[in-house]
């Protein structure tokens, strides 16, 4: 877990080609512990602040994750088994990790009217109030184009 | 099978409305008041504290975020309550936060103010069961809002409206959710205990209800075959059940009224 992640440079779509829409796709999210906001920001540079505000040019978006808190059950309740069979009818598990996908268009116009190409993605984890919260874990990001 | 549009043939059947919690009149916010004070005077599983735990503590949790049946879920969840409420008080429905525009304000005032005629009232707070709390002293939910500018505008939820794919509107539409869950804060801000809060069943109805518009928007959406035969326990409903509401005897317009077309028979 961490409060923030900044990702390698990403491509960004062929600004030859028309496109209606680009969306920045989270896979596998944890959503085990506390709620929190994941503010996006593209481009942004690496001297962006961990306070930084949905006022900042490079802001790109929000994730929010509404967190299970902790574990109440006993030993082992919150253990997500990988070895379901082909006969195991039973809804997933709750903490079975989760997807998040967020609407970039606007973020992407901007840089590439801007003329730039690639793009490193920051996301920064705070609670409600406002404060850093180790709480992001994911495993890919993936910045899908529509056109 | 198309998700949406509401039945032709059921449209004008009864159905109760579900209104904006901004607009009830005084004798319909006196009712939901008072069904949910009853609610909460029960302790078995007709009671407010019996539906409050499904979502959450006391476990099991059957409720479902992140996963691909978050809208049918909570869509069967709010129609079990509001039968419950109704119990209490006979055609009281579940009103709906309209996030998008109580910009001012934030938690609407009917759901924000701590007492009325000089009692507590029961929209404002609910106690929480033993077994529900996340520690020994949360016995009653309480609340830490945001800044109301922060809630979501109208053009953001439009955004969302305009997914075609129903899984895509689905998880943009939950994480909306899930910030209005973290934005109200305190009990709400928890899976765990976050519908013992009054407020909970007016955040989920708004849901519920961009939900509807969404699929009057996507007439000829269809979801996967799989998809609509899973199960929503404990509900005794599938995915399928959820799709038409106007079949659950709900609507979300201000009236319904509805004659034959050129068809007969």
């Amino acid at each position: 877990m961490v409060d923030r992640f900044r990702s390698k440079p990403l491509e960004l779509p062929d600004p030859e080609h028309s496109f209606d829409r680009v969306d920045l796709v989270f896979y596998d999210v944890d959503h085990s512990g506390d709620s929190f906001e994941a503010r996006i920001f593209i481009g942004a540079g690496r001297k962006l602040g961990r306070d930084a505000g949905i006022d900042h040019p490079a802001y790109a978006g929000s994730f929010y994750v509404f967190g299970h808190d902790r574990c109440y059950g006993e030993h082992g309740h919150c253990e997500v088994r990988r070895d379901r069979d082909d006969f195991d009818f039973r809804l997933p598990h709750h903490l079975e990790p989760t997807v998040r996908i967020v609407t970039v268009t606007d973020a992407v116009k901007r840089l590439l009217g801007a003329g730039k190409r690639k793009a490193a993605v920051d996301v920064i984890a705070r609670d409600p109030q406002g404060k850093a919260l180790e709480a992001l874990d994911f495993s890919k990001l993936r910045l899908l184009t529509y056109a | 099978m198309a998700t949406a549009a509401p039945s032709p043939t059921r449209a004008a059947v009864r159905l109760r409305h579900r209104r904006s919690a901004r607009r009830l009149s005084q004798g319909q916010l006196a009712d939901l008041r008072e069904a949910v004070r009853l609610a909460q005077g029960i302790g078995d599983d007709r009671g407010y504290q019996y539906w409050a735990g499904v979502h959450g503590l006391p476990l099991p949790a059957y409720c479902q975020h992140g996963s691909e049946i978050f809208l049918p879920w909570h869509r069967a969840y709010l129609y079990f309550f509001e039968k419950a409420l109704q119990d209490r008080v006979d055609g009281v429905t579940l009103p709906w936060w309209d996030w998008t525009k109580d910009h001012q304000q934030g938690i609407p005032p009917a759901y924000a103010r701590a007492r009325v005629d000089g009692r507590v009232n029961p929209l404002a707070s609910s106690p929480i069961q033993p077994s529900g709390r996340r520690r020994p002293d949360e016995r009653r939910t309480w609340r830490q809002p945001g800044d109301p500018s922060w809630l979501p505008s109208p053009e953001e939820v439009r955004a969302v409206r305009r997914n075609r794919d129903f899984f895509t509107f689905q998880n943009q539409l939950e994480n909306i959710h899930n910030g209005i869950h973290g934005w109200v804060g305190g009990t709400m801000g928890s899976i765990a205990t976050s519908a013992y809060d009054p407020v909970f069943w007016v955040h989920h109805c708004m849901v519920d209800r961009v939900w509807y518009l969404w699929q009057l928007d996507h007439p000829g959406a269809r979801l996967p075959r799989r998809y609509l035969d899973l199960a929503l326990p404990p509900f005794p409903m599938t995915v399928r059940d959820t799709l038409d509401i106007t079949a659950l005897g709900y609507d979300y317009a201000a009236g319904t009224a509805a004659v034959p077309g050129t068809r007969r028979g």
